[in-house]
């Protein structure tokens, strides 16, 4: 409870530092991350709940996703306990492992039936664009807030040629999950940073 | 060994006594089905299932969950917390962004029946429960109400950290029949504003919330609200603009009832009836249109009697100028026919009678012409407004008409002109004029007669007519003419139709001493029924009546020749190129008379078939109408 609280009262003074520079205000970046990634969330909850209707998609089996090595919260102690930097640093990780799937998902829409393709190479688009800006919104934000928020963790994506269908499938799921993280600890970030407006939270 | 043997069938027997009992037959249990499991609030979740059929055997049900990347199967902690057919899993046993594979197996004496497994990510099956302490007040708005709804989120959903982000719905109704739930979306504020209430309606009003990426919570319990009457306040301000008003009303209706005439004057001025002249709305209500366009004949169209003689003068006046001019076709091999002015000392030649011919064939023309004129007015407009000349044509008509061919030979009016008129100055005295002009008119008449050729009946009955008239006027003019030589001129054209023509010769003479006149005489006829012309010389006293040479008048020039070789006589009042006649050949004719000096060389000849009648200006006057309808 004390660490929370000196971590709290941390973040406090880096955002009212930050905030001095008058500058876009933290609050508004970490706000318009949140919406950004919710956005990203909804894209991909989307996709998987239309691939699954239109074939049995084992959607929610989940595999080992390449990302699985990064340690995260796994219940709402353990995420609540995470300082802002490293929620940071754990979304934009989570993020930058995604770029490179996104590419390779959206090159291998061929594999599947055609009447999934269109939706999945327009939806991979758009998640695609989210993701960029996310990203960019990301860094200015982790500049802002020190070095600590600034590490990414690397996972890398080893497959980069056309994979198959039981992997794209695969993909889908552990993206769908990953957005859902990001998600969730920048929602974590948005409700600390919202001290002062209580009725964002 | 025996026990053994009974044990056996003891064992064999058992199962048979059993079912005998009840009758009924046992199975495995049926599959549990549907097995759902909501969180919610992100932090325990809880499964439920719905079995299937027991079997006829007491079932159990269990529920095995296995981790994703693990294989350690666990079962259901919790069978009780969540009631009946279901599995709670409290925060310990939650982990979130892992995936569950849950089955449930139904047991019963018989065996056991595996559910289909079911995978689950917690953060998925998010559905939190109703919002809570919903309250609703009235507020006002500058005097109008409106309702503030306000509640708080659920009580386990954790929305202060972050870690649930909630969205609310609420809905509001009113308190009656047949009224449907208005939805509005609050977003993440606990607190809505409603507007635009019924006065004096209860309303009721729910609320329920959703994660952002997960499931609609049910809907919380209903809170009633009565909306105050507002409008009392206003009332008063609507019954005062009410008597206001109708106050005012009152005195407008009252004011415009006192000038209600100055008013409806202003505002709907008398429309003017249509006044035309002569018209009469009651003969046309009744129908017969004949008299109406009869009735709208003023009375003054053409001239009437009033003007008449004017018309006459303008007509029948031919003036001598001093000069005596005589326009004579130069070119006349005709000589016989065409006189000059200069010839007036033909008249003294042997021409009497040709001239008388002439001079009738002329006067009558000329009268005819005016005749003629008036007559087409008159049956354009279809009255005669001269009462005398309508009797006197009457007259003549009837006369005429016993013998009248049938129009195949002309279907035009003759246009002999049986009669002369006399040219009436507009300053000759006054009694003489309408004797005269009445004279006139009757000649007029009478030249308006159609005769059928050669009709000595008819001739006679001009004769009579002609006499009379002829008679008539020679005592009123002061150059008396014998009058024998007419009955003799009429008779000697009478197959000609001439006759007609040659009746009216006698009346030339009506010449009033006041001015002179000059009359184109009808020379003779020549054997292709060509009517010869010669001037007649005015001022002369002769015993023939014969022709006499006009004197540099124009009373029938003639206006033009067509291909036809009709004559186009006009009168005109300047010159008299008449005068060609003079020295005109016989072949010539009359028509050239009124040449003008640009054709000299010209002798029209006038067609003159032997039965048409003739309509050969006399004196000059030549109705042109009636030369046209000479071309048959």
């Amino acid at each position: 409870m004390a660490q929370r609280r000196i971590r709290g009262g941390k973040l406090v003074m880096v955002l009212c530092v930050v905030a001095m520079c008058r500058a876009v205000p933290i609050n508004d970046l970490i706000y318009r991350a949140s919406q950004q990634s919710d956005k990203l969330h909804a894209l991909s909850t989307m996709l998987t709940q239309e691939l699954q209707g239109s074939e049995v998609f084992p959607i929610d089996r989940v595999h080992a996703c390449h990302t699985s090595s990064l340690q995260t919260p796994t219940d709402k102690e353990q995420a609540l306990q995470v300082s802002e930097s490293d929620l940071l640093s754990l979304a934009r990780s989570l993020l930058q492992a995604w770029s490179d799937p996104l590419v390779v998902l959206s090159s291998s829409t061929n594999v599947l039936p055609y009447s999934a393709q269109s939706t999945l190479s327009k939806t991979i688009q758009k998640m695609q664009e989210h993701s960029k800006d996310l990203k960019d919104g990301l860094d200015i934000l982790s500049s802002k807030m020190g070095p600590a928020a600034q590490a990414i963790t690397s996972l890398p994506f080893i497959e980069t040629n056309e994979i198959g269908q039981d992997k794209i499938t695969k993909l889908l799921s552990c993206f769908r999950r990953d957005s859902h993280k990001i998600d969730s600890f920048l929602k974590v970030l948005r409700c600390r940073a919202a001290n002062m407006q209580p009725q964002m939270c | 060994m025996m026990t053994k043997v009974r044990e056996v069938l003891l064992l064999l027997l058992l199962p048979a006594f059993v079912p005998h009992t009840d009758g009924t037959r046992y199975s495995l249990p049926g599959k549990p089905t549907e097995i759902k499991c909501r969180s919610p609030e992100k932090e325990t979740f809880t499964c439920w299932w719905k079995p299937g059929s027991d079997g006829g055997l007491p079932t159990t049900y269990a529920l095995y969950y296995r981790k994703e990347g693990s294989n350690v199967v666990h079962e259901c902690p919790d069978y009780h917390t969540a009631g009946k057919n279901s599995c709670f899993f409290n925060k310990n046993d939650t982990v979130i962004w892992v995936s569950y594979n849950i089955t449930v197996v139904a047991t019963n004496a018989l065996g056991k029946t595996y559910s289909d497994p079911v995978d689950i990510d917690v953060v998925y099956i998010v559905k939190p429960h109703p919002p809570e302490k919903l309250e609703v007040t009235v507020m006002k708005d500058q005097g109008w109400p409106f309702l503030r709804v306000s509640w708080e989120p659920p009580r386990k959903a954790d929305t202060r950290s972050g870690w649930i982000t909630l969205i609310y719905e609420l809905r509001v109704k009113l308190e009656e029949e047949e009224s449907e739930w208005e939805n509005h979306i609050a977003g993440q504020q606990k607190m809505f504003n409603i507007f635009s209430l019924r006065s004096g309606g209860t309303y009721l009003i729910q609320v329920r919330c959703k994660p952002d990426h997960g499931f609609w919570s049910e809907w919380s319990s209903t809170s009633y609200v009565k909306v105050p009457e507002y409008l009392h306040r206003e009332k008063s301000v609507w019954i005062l603009i009410l008597v206001f008003s109708a106050f005012i009303l009152l005195i407008l209706i009252w004011l415009i009832h006192m000038n209600s005439h100055s008013l409806k004057h202003c505002m709907l001025p008398p429309v003017p009836g249509p006044k035309i002249k002569g018209f009469d709305k009651q003969l046309l209500k009744s129908g017969k249109s004949d008299e109406v366009f009869s009735a709208l004949v003023v009375s003054d169209f053409p001239p009437t009697t009033s003007n008449y003689e004017d018309l006459l003068v303008e007509y029948l006046e031919v003036y001598v100028p001093e000069q005596q001019e005589l326009m004579v076709d130069e070119g006349k091999d005709h000589d016989g026919c065409l006189k000059s002015i200069g010839s007036a000392s033909d008249s003294d030649s042997g021409r009497g009678s040709c001239d008388s011919d002439n001079l009738l064939m002329d006067k009558s023309g000329a009268a005819k012409e005016e005749q003629q004129q008036q007559n087409q007015e008159g049956d354009q407009i279809g009255t005669e407004t001269q009462g005398p000349k309508e009797a006197w044509e009457k007259e003549t008509m009837l006369c005429a008409n016993e013998d009248v061919v049938s129009p195949s030979t002309s279907s035009k009016k003759v246009k002999t002109w049986p009669s002369v008129f006399s040219p009436v100055t507009p300053y000759s005295p006054s009694p003489l004029d309408p004797h005269n002009s009445l004279e006139m008119h009757k000649q007029n008449f009478l030249s308006d007669t159609q005769f059928p050729p050669g009709s000595p009946s008819s001739d006679h009955c001009i004769k009579k007519a002609l006499q009379s008239s002829y008679w008539e006027v020679c005592f009123n003019n002061n150059q008396p003419y014998p009058q024998t030589d007419v009955h003799q001129q009429l008779q000697a054209h009478s197959d000609r139709n001439i006759s007609a023509i040659n009746d009216g010769n006698a009346p030339r003479n009506l010449l009033l001493p006041t001015r002179m006149t000059e009359y184109v005489e009808v020379q003779r006829v020549n054997e292709e029924n060509k009517v010869l012309l010669h001037p007649i010389p005015s001022g002369h006293t002769r015993e023939e009546a014969c022709s006499w040479v006009g004197h540099g008048d124009n009373y029938s020039k003639v206006k033009g020749v067509n291909s036809d070789n009709v004559l186009l006589l006009q009168r005109e009042v300047v010159e008299e190129e008449s005068m060609e006649m003079a020295g005109a050949a016989e072949s010539c004719y009359t028509s050239s008379i009124a040449i003008n000096t640009p054709k000299p060389t010209t002798c029209s000849h006038i067609a003159l078939p032997v039965q048409e009648e003739r309509v050969l200006a006399v004196s000059g006057y030549v109705d042109t109408a009636t030369m046209f309808s000479l071309d048959t």
